[in-house]
C-alpha cells in the first residue's frame, strides 16, 4: 500500500464529461503545474475529495423524477472519488473519473463542460500495491467500486506484463455494470466481455443480482467457485484486490481467508475532510496478538486495506453470508435471501446519498 | 483612508497579544502537523487542537458523520490518542510553531481535566488550554459538565489552578436553557476567555430504515446552519457578561468566510475560530485572515479591535 509524496488543493480543468450507461458518466479532468507533478504520482485506490458545493443543479426536467426530492438538499462537504486512469500528456496530467449520478453532489457533477474549472485536493490516502512475487492478481469490482480496480489493471498490464489478471465484475444488474458496452448477453464463463479490461488483454467474469448477465447471484459466489476450479493455481502467488459495497469485500476476504490467499481491500466510509483531521472514517482494525481492536482511518491509513486486518460490519456480514452460501449451495441460482436486506445493504455508492 | 499594510488586525485576547483574530477550532485541524501540506498555521492568530483526554480514546463506532442541507452532524466520540502519546508525538512539532497553541481538554472526572492541564502547564510550547466542557456526544463528562452552573463553577476553578500562568478559554454549549448564567459561572471561577459556540444536539433520521443516521444516534450539528444562532448567543454573552467581566470571546460557529468572521467581531467577538469549513477548504482560516484585512480597507477602520462589539445599539 503506496502512497506518493506531494499532495495538495488544486484546480483541474474539465476536458470532457459525458453519459456512458445507465447512471454513469465519465469526465476527463486535465491537471497542470503542480497539480499536474502530485497526480501523476497518483496510485490505484488513492483518491481526491472534489468540491462540488459550488455546482448548480441541471434543470429539473434533467433530473430523474426519483432523484429530484433528494437533489434539492445543497451540498457542504466535498465527496471523494478514486481516478480510473491517469495518463501523462506532455507537461501535464489527464485523469479520468467515472461517477453515478445518484445523489446531490453526483447530479450536480453532470453539469460541468470541457473547460470547467473543478477544485479537488489529493492525492489521498494508499492505493493498492502488489508485491513483486505475485504471478495472478484477481480484482473484484462490486458496483461503483469500478474505478480504482482499472486504474489498478492498467497499472499492472503495464508493470507486469507478464501477469495472469482476471477480473470479477458484479452489479445489480446488466444495465448497471459501471463499464461502456452491452452485457444483456453476456455469459457466466471466463471471457473479455468488457471492453475496458478486453483491451488490456484482460478477461473478465460478470455476475448481476438479477441474472441479466453473466452469472445470477453475487460475484463472491462466482469468484469462490472459480477458485474451486483452479487446482493448479500457486494461491501463494495469488493476490486478491477488491472495491465495492462492504459486504462484498468481506465475503472477498473470507473466500481469501480461507485460501490463504493475500487480499487487499479499498474501504469506503463517509468523509467530512478525506485529509485526517475530522476522524469521521473509522475503520475497526485487528491488533496482531491482540483480541482489542482500533480504529484507523480510512482516508489515511487506508482507504486500501489488508483485508486480514479489518473488522467488517457484522450486520452487512451476515448479509452476504446469506446470499454467498445460498448461492453456492444452489450453484447459479439466484440467492433467495432476505431481498429488503440484501439491497439495503448493497446500495450501490449509497454514499452521496448522506 | 487607510492602506492595506497600514491596518493593525491585531488584537488582545486574555492577556495575549495574537498577531490577527483567526483561530482553528477543535477538532478540525488536528495537530496541525496534519495541515502543512494546505496552509501555513503560522499565519493565524491562534491554533485549538484537537481534544486531549488522560487516556486515549477510541471514539464512537461509524457513521461519525451526516450531512445535513447547510452543516453536518458528527459524533465522533473524543476519539484521540491520549496525553502520553501527544506529549511524545505532537509536543514536538507544536513546540517550533510560532503561532500560539491552546490544547482542548476533555474528561469524564475533574480530576482527568487537572492532571491533564498540570502536565501540560509545564511545556513552554502550551500557550493556553480550552476546556471541553460541552461535547455532546459522550455518555460521560463532556456536556453535562456544562449544563449546570455549579459544576461549571467547580471544574472552572480547579482546572484554573492547575493551569498556572497560561491562558484558560472556557468553551461553552448551547444545548442550555440560559447560556449567560453558564458564562457567568466559568467568569466568576476564572476563565480568561469563554469561546462560543459548540455545536447544537441533533438527529437525522434515514426514513427508509427508521434507524437514526449516526451510530451515536444523536450529533452535533456545525455549519452554516447554526451561524445566526451563534452570533446572537455570541452578542448576548458579550452584553450580559463578558464586557462588564472583561473577559473576551472567542466566536464559532458556521465561519467560512471573512463576512462571517466579521459578523461575530461585531457582535462581541474579540476572535473567530473556523471549524466545519476547514473540512472542505483547508486553507480556508488563512483566507479568512486576508479577507478581514480587506473589509477593514473598505470600510476604513484602522484598528481592527475597535470594531469588537461595535454593533450598533438601534
Amino acid at each position: 500500500m503506496v502512497n506518493g509524496k506531494s499532495k495538495g488543493i488544486f484546480t483541474a480543468t474539465v476536458l470532457s464529461n459525458r453519459r456512458i450507461g445507465e447512471c454513469f458518466y465519465t469526465m476527463d479532468l486535465e491537471f497542470a503545474g503542480a497539480g499536474a507533478r502530485a497526480f501523476a504520482e497518483f496510485r490505484p485506490g488513492q483518491f481526491l475529495q472534489v468540491d462540488v458545493s459550488t455546482l448548480a443543479l441541471p434543470p429539473e426536467d434533467k433530473i430523474p423524477p426519483e432523484l429530484r426530492d433528494i437533489c434539492r438538499r445543497n451540498v457542504l462537504l466535498r465527496r471523494p472519488f478514486s481516478f480510473a486512469d491517469v495518463a501523462i500528456r506532455g507537461e501535464n496530467t489527464i485523469a479520468e473519473l467515472l461517477y453515478c449520478a445518484l445523489g446531490p453532489a453526483s447530479v450536480r457533477m453532470t453539469t460541468l463542460a470541457a473547460g470547467d474549472p473543478l477544485n479537488v485536493i489529493g492525492p489521498l490516502g494508499n492505493g493498492f500495491h502488489v508485491p513483486k512475487d505475485k504471478h495472478t492478481a484477481l480484482l473484484i469490482v462490486g458496483g461503483m467500486g469500478a474505478p480504482p480496480i482499472r486504474c489498478l489493471a492498467r497499472l499492472l498490464r503495464a508493470e507486469r506484463p507478464d501477469m495472469k489478471i482476471v477480473a470479477f465484475v458484479g452489479a445489480k444488474s446488466a444495465a448497471a455494470i459501471p463499464f461502456e458496452g452491452n452485457f444483456a448477453h453476456v455469459s457466466q464463463q471466463v471471457d473479455f466481455f468488457i471492453p475496458a479490461f478486453a483491451k488490456l488483454g484482460i478477461p473478465s467474469v460478470v455476475a448481476t443480482d438479477d441474472g441479466s448477465a453473466g452469472y445470477r447471484g453475487f460475484i463472491t459466489g462466482r469468484l469462490a467457485l472459480w477458485l474451486n476450479e483452479q487446482a493448479a493455481l500457486p494461491l501463494e502467488r495469488t493476490i486478491l484486490c477488491a472495491c465495492g459495497p462492504e459486504p462484498m469485500l468481506s465475503a472477498v476476504a473470507r473466500i481469501a481467508a480461507e485460501r490463504n490467499i493475500d487480499c487487499q481491500v479499498s474501504m469506503e466510509r463517509r468523509m467530512a475532510c478525506g485529509i485526517g483531521v475530522c476522524q469521521s472514517c473509522a475503520v475497526e482494525c485487528r491488533i496482531e496478538g491482540s483480541t482489542e481492536t482500533i480504529y484507523k482511518l480510512c482516508c489515511q491509513d487506508g482507504p486500501v486495506f489488508d483485508s486480514r486486518t479489518v473488522v467488517f460490519d457484522a450486520r452487512t456480514e451476515a448479509v452476504e453470508e446469506m446470499g454467498l452460501a445460498q448461492a453456492i449451495k444452489e450453484g447459479q441460482a439466484s440467492p433467495a435471501v432476505d431481498k429488503a436486506r440484501v439491497l439495503e445493504a448493497l446500495e450501490h455508492g449509497e454514499e452521496d446519498r448522506h | 483612508m487607510v492602506k492595506k499594510t497600514d491596518i493593525d488586525i491585531s488584537v488582545d485576547f486574555a492577556g495575549l497579544r495574537l498577531a490577527n483574530p483567526v483561530f482553528t477550532a477543535s477538532g478540525t485541524c488536528g495537530y496541525a502537523d496534519e495541515m502543512g501540506d494546505y496552509m501555513d498555521v503560522n499565519a493565524l492568530g491562534g491554533f485549538i487542537t484537537k481534544s486531549i483526554t488522560l487516556r486515549p480514546r477510541k471514539g464512537n463506532p461509524t457513521p461519525r458523520i451526516v450531512e445535513t442541507d447547510a452543516g453536518m452532524l458528527n459524533a465522533i466520540g473524543l476519539a484521540n490518542m491520549g496525553l502520553d502519546r501527544f506529549i511524545e508525538e505532537k509536543l514536538p512539532i507544536i513546540a517550533k510553531m510560532s503561532v500560539p497553541v491552546f490544547v482542548n481538554v476533555a474528561g469524564e472526572l475533574i480530576e482527568e481535566y487537572v492532571a491533564v492541564v498540570e502536565r501540560l502547564a509545564r511545556e513552554d510550547a502550551i500557550t493556553g488550554f480550552e476546556l471541553n466542557i460541552s461535547c455532546p456526544n459522550v455518555a460521560k463528562g463532556g456536556i453535562s459538565f456544562g449544563r449546570d452552573p455549579r459544576q461549571v463553577s467547580e471544574i472552572t476553578s480547579a482546572v484554573r489552578k492547575a493551569a498556572g500562568d497560561r491562558v484558560l478559554i472556557v468553551k461553552l454549549s448551547p444545548n442550555v436553557t440560559d447560556i449567560g448564567i453558564i458564562a457567568s459561572a466559568a467568569a466568576e471561577a476564572g476563565a480568561d476567555a469563554l469561546s462560543l459556540v459548540n455545536t447544537f444536539t441533533a438527529m437525522v433520521i434515514d426514513i427508509e430504515t427508521r434507524r437514526p443516521a449516526l451510530a451515536n444516534r444523536t450529533g452535533g450539528l456545525s455549519g452554516p446552519a447554526i451561524k445566526p444562532i451563534a452570533v446572537y448567543l455570541v452578542n448576548r454573552v458579550y452584553n450580559d457578561v463578558a464586557r462588564a467581566a472583561g473577559i473576551p470571546i472567542l466566536g464559532l460557529g458556521g465561519i467560512r468566510t471573512a463576512a462571517d468572521a466579521i459578523e461575530f467581531i461585531i457582535a462581541g467577538a474579540s476572535a473567530v475560530a473556523v471549524g466545519t469549513a476547514s473540512f472542505i477548504q483547508p486553507d480556508c482560516a488563512s483566507r479568512i485572515v486576508d479577507g478581514i484585512r480587506e473589509y477593514c480597507v473598505r470600510h476604513n477602520v484602522a484598528k481592527l479591535s475597535d470594531l469588537v462589539g461595535s454593533l450598533s445599539p438601534k
